[in-house]
């Protein structure tokens, strides 16, 4: 075991990348020496420093095709008459802005999920006051009709009124032409 | 002193003015007629804020011939044209509807009116003849009403209107979103005329300015109250007292007489009695109401004034005194002998006060003036302190026994009471609690005989 201890290399996810294998062997080669201070400055940040002037422009424009997912461990178990058995270990971990956005998605989520399936199974959308005044659930809209009842309530009781009165008028003229008649019979 | 002699006009003969300029200066008749006298100073002071251009009418232009006169037509739509498929109105030449406004304005058309109608049911039921004045002045006009919740009720009754909105107009200070709300609705329906009777200061100024009505007309404090709201508006009254209602049944009469005006061909306009109309459906409601308490129509005498602290009392803002305890009812109740006496109670919680004094009284529950005054036109006669009910029996013909506080509220509530056959009992105290009972028994006596007679 204390082999394998011995032998624990730091790495970055970059070991992948082609274009920087060098440059990281190097510089691991040269801080091997030191792994905790190491593992202080870099592991966790992200971003390394790059001394060479060579390289300088590479590791600007290097592209990440997996997240950037430090790599911790690659744990090189050598047994005698056996092929070594090699275990890489990483930690899945998010920076402080990542976990910030979860936990925001997760809250927005809740509090919309509340509102709109809370909704679904509201009473007062099949209530009177939404349906009565014809809300007919394709959009979230009142509409009044008791004014327009009341209009025409009013506009019939204007129609009565003029009924009744041309009723008096015909009336009237009924019994003047009667009136009429009566003295042409009398004459 | 010497500024209000600059600016008003001593007029030896006002009927000169009159002739040649009746548009801009308005000469007070009521106060012609009363006075005598021959040098008429109240003219009213033009508002050069209003309009700085105006420099009244052009007196050399020819009406009648050259441009349309008299009154307005009583359906300004235009002919349909036969030919396209649409039904596309045919404008007539030179018809542009986009200045469709502007001659509206020359001639003075009202086509949209909305009256803001300030207090209850007694208020808004004496501006009925005010509105009968709009639609015979303005024929074909659309009278929409803003009122108070229990003053709309009232216009049940009016066959001359179209929507009846309810607002409060004197909440002294409205729910915001309501405010905004009834703001915008007045302004989308694009009035020509805005009246209110409400006593319009800055801020009640501001809300008819806001419905961006043409003419905005309005009764006005008669205090320092009234500052910055004539800029707001186009036309002002002054009321007689802080209390519109207080003056009766004429309690709008300044407006009344401006709505009235001669205007070039048009003749000046007396306000109608009141009257009001009833449907077939209130009618069978009251039918079946009064029935199940025990009355015939034709055969009972409606009595309404109890006391109660009920909203739906139906009493004037201008006379707050105008009930009486069931107690003085039932003693004149008693003497009502041809008839059966119906008491109309306000609130359900009233029926056993009055089953107390009166065990086998019919009673009837109403609070909408629109079922009272069925109720009242079924009946053969009201008994009534001065509420609804007196001027409900006025409108549908109703012989009518009052009973007031005093004999000037009645001369202001009941002008012309024998014509109206109404018989007015004042009270001598000034108090109506105090008022005769002897003179109502004797007054019901003759109430009966007369009524017998017919």
């Amino acid at each position: 075991m204390a082999e394998a201890i011995m032998g624990f290399t730091i790495f970055k996810s970059h070991i992948h990348n082609s274009s920087c294998l060098h440059a990281r062997r190097s510089e691991v080669k040269q801080s091997s020496r030191l792994p905790n201070q190491h593992s202080t400055s870099t592991l966790f940040n992200g971003s390394h420093k790059v001394k060479e002037g060579k390289f300088k422009r590479a590791s600007l424009c290097k592209v990440n095709g997996l997240p950037d997912w430090p790599l911790m461990a690659v744990i090189v178990e050598q047994m005698e008459g056996q092929r070594d058995l090699i275990t890489i270990k990483s930690v899945g971990h998010l920076s402080d802005e990542a976990i910030k956005n979860v936990y925001s998605w997760y809250i927005m989520f809740t509090v919309w999920g509340c509102l709109f399936y809370g909704s679904m199974k509201d009473p007062y959308y099949d209530s009177e006051t939404y349906r009565g005044d014809g809300g007919d659930g394709t959009g979230n809209w009142i509409y009044e009709k008791q004014d327009a009842m009341e209009a025409e309530a009013r506009e019939a009781l204007w129609r009565e009124e003029l009924i009744e009165e041309i009723e008096l008028k015909v009336g009237g003229l009924k019994e003047l032409e009667e009136a009429g008649k009566k003295e042409e019979v009398v004459k | 002193m010497a500024s209000t002699t600059t600016t008003y006009h001593l007029v030896p003969n006002p009927n000169h003015l009159v002739l040649t300029n009746p548009l801009s200066n308005h000469v007070s008749f009521l106060r012609k007629q009363k006075n005598n006298v021959s040098h008429i100073t109240n003219l009213k002071k033009k508002n050069p804020w209003l309009d700085p251009f105006d420099d009244g009418e052009d007196p050399e232009m020819e009406y009648g011939s050259l441009f349309v006169d008299g009154k307005q037509e009583e359906d300004p739509r235009l002919p349909d044209d036969p030919n396209n498929r649409f039904g596309f109105l045919k404008f007539p030449a030179g018809y542009s509807v986009e200045l469709a406004s502007l001659p509206l304005k020359v001639r003075g058309d009202v086509r949209n009116c909305c009256c803001v109608v300030s207090g209850g049911v007694y208020e808004n039921l004496l501006f009925f003849p005010i509105i009968q004045l709009l639609k015979d002045r303005y024929p074909g006009v659309k009278i929409d009403i803003v009122a108070s919740p229990r003053g709309k009720q009232t216009y049940e009754m009016n066959k001359n209107v179209r929507y009846a909105t309810a607002y409060d107009p004197d909440d002294e200070l409205p729910e915001p979103a309501e405010y905004t709300d009834m703001v915008g609705l007045l302004k989308n329906r694009y009035y020509d005329m805005v009246l209110s009777t409400k006593l319009a200061g800055l801020g009640h100024a501001a809300f008819l300015f806001m419905t961006t009505a043409r003419d905005r007309v309005s009764y006005v404090y008669p205090n320092v109250n009234a500052a910055g709201a004539g800029l707001l508006l186009s036309e002002t009254f002054i009321p007689d007292t802080l209390n519109l209602s207080e003056g009766g049944y004429n309690m709008y009469h300044q407006m009344a007489e401006w709505l009235g005006k001669p205007f070039r061909d048009v003749p000046r306009h007396i306000v109608s009695p009141l009257r009001v109309s009833l449907s077939r459906k209130v009618k069978e409601v009251v039918k079946e109401k009064y029935t199940k308490a025990g009355a015939e129509k034709g055969k009972y005498v409606v009595i309404h004034g109890i006391e109660s602290d009920s909203k739906a009392s139906m009493q004037s803002r201008g006379d707050l005194d105008s009930l009486l305890p069931i107690q003085v009812w039932a003693e004149i109740a008693y003497t009502i002998r041809e008839f059966t006496p119906v008491f109309v109670i306000p609130h359900e919680k009233e029926r056993e006060n009055v089953q107390e004094y009166l065990e086998d009284a019919s009673i009837v529950f109403i609070t909408t003036p629109g079922q009272l005054a069925a109720l009242i036109n079924d009946s053969a006669g009201v008994i009534a302190t001065n509420t609804v009910a007196i001027q409900l029996a006025n409108a549908r013909e109703k012989p009518s026994i009052a009973l007031f506080s005093s004999e000037e509220k009645a001369e202001k509530f009941v002008p012309e009471a024998e014509e109206k056959k109404c018989i007015v009992i004042p009270s001598k105290t000034g108090k109506l609690i105090d008022i005769d009972v002897e003179a109502v028994k004797n007054a019901v006596e003759t109430f009966n005989v007369s009524l017998a007679f017919v």
